[in-house]
């Protein structure tokens, strides 16, 4: 017998969601997390984070994840998605 | 805008620089430092709003109305600091009568294999410490600085000793912190001038001689998360070949209440503020924030 079907949820969707709800809570943004687009910048234009905020994620990504972000991994802090991305490659935890 | 000051297009060709450059290398500091006459009075005639930021500034701090003697003195000053740093970043540093208070503080935390951030200022130099503290001391100092301000002054000094060139961090980067946490948990010094606010910084008002000014928040942020201490430094001109370095520890430590961030880092951007306004006292014309008038009245960053 065939199973009803289910919404596909990638394992990346997941984590981004997952990740939104941990950066909008640490950083006391004022927006929904299921309202960040994956795909806009989280530095500067997009989510209009700054310097400093990247460092927070960074420490929350490693505290959380196992995952250290240096700066020459710049491109993961680029957007959410490819900070889940990066994290679902490196993880550790 | 905090801004200003970088958008203002530098004064002076860089075939003046390179000709003072030259002078100065060649001929003599006394034989350049002639020309700072002409060059300061042109400023005199020709910069409105430096001086009358210059103005405004010495009014408060001197306690009486500025004479145009004393907008010179200022511009002076500052142009003086300027051409030094062809003999700073070129390791002539030894020219200079140096003195040095309370270096002890920086030694202490290092010997401890800690890092630190050393919070500078606009006010005197910073390049007095770096050449010493490079050339010298060997000391792990980096500092967050923005190339762009002097493209045409930094083009020219940076050809003249790369060592220093690859000790700045440029600030307002997705990964400026990063960077500068990197070289934190080496057991490094970080230098941050924390008078003047970057870009979408956070910043809080402080009153400053008498009248409210915008100060980053950001320093003192950073101290708190990454658990390192923060060591204050001013290098004053002094005339002549004289700079003075002031070091004096600030905090070993600075636990936030996450909840109440800004309440609990006020003290501290306001004892930063209070030995700044100390030693704006003791070296008056050492002001060097010529384009930052706006700053006063800056609303905080917009909520997203």
């Amino acid at each position: 017998m065939a199973l009803p079907s289910q919404p596909q949820i990638r394992a990346d969707d997941a984590l981004e969601q997952e990740l939104a709800t941990l950066i909008v809570e640490a950083l006391r943004l004022e927006i929904l997390p299921e309202h960040i687009d994956p795909s806009s910048a989280l530095f500067g234009e997009g989510l209009g984070l700054d310097s400093i905020d990247m460092l927070e994620i960074a420490l929350l990504v490693s505290k959380r994840y196992g995952v250290e972000l240096r700066s020459e991994n710049k491109a993961a802090l680029a957007s959410l998605r490819a900070l889940a991305n990066h994290i679902g490659q490196q993880r550790i935890r | 805008m905090s801004s200003g000051w970088r958008h203002q297009p530098e004064r002076g060709s860089r075939g003046l620089m390179r000709l003072l450059v030259f002078i100065t290398l060649w001929v003599g500091r006394p034989a350049a430092r002639a020309l700072l006459y002409p060059i300061c009075s042109y400023f005199l005639l020709f910069s409105g709003g430096a001086q009358r930021t210059s103005r405004d500034y010495l009014r408060r701090i001197l306690k009486r109305p500025p004479s145009w003697k004393d907008v010179f003195r200022h511009f002076h000053a500052f142009a003086s600091t300027i051409h030094d740093r062809v003999y700073l970043l070129s390791g002539r540093h030894r020219y200079f009568d140096i003195r040095t208070e309370g270096a002890s503080a920086l030694h202490t935390i290092l010997a401890q294999n800690r890092g630190c951030i050393l919070l500078g200022s606009h006010l005197g130099s910073f390049e007095v410490l770096r050449a010493q503290g490079i050339f010298d001391h060997k000391l792990p100092i980096t500092v967050i600085m923005h190339e762009a301000t002097a493209s045409n002054l930094n083009a020219v000094l940076h050809s003249l000793h790369p060592e220093i060139r690859d000790r700045i961090i440029p600030p307002g980067t997705a990964d400026t912190m990063l960077a500068v946490k990197e070289r934190l948990d080496r057991g490094e010094i970080v230098g941050i001038l924390g008078d003047r606010l970057f870009n979408d910084e956070k910043g809080m008002t402080c009153e400053f001689l008498g009248t409210p000014r915008m100060f980053p928040e950001g320093p003192f942020l950073l101290a708190a998360l990454l658990q390192v201490p923060i060591v204050l430094f001013f290098g004053l001109y002094q005339g002549g070949r004289q700079y003075d370095l002031y070091f004096e520890p600030l905090a070993d430590s600075i636990h936030m209440n996450n909840a109440r961030r800004s309440e609990t880092l006020r003290p501290w951007v306001e004892r930063y503020v209070s030995r700044l306004e100390h030693y704006c006292r003791l070296s008056p014309y050492n002001w060097f924030n010529f384009y930052d008038l706006a700053d006063h009245a800056r609303p905080p960053r917009p909520a997203v």
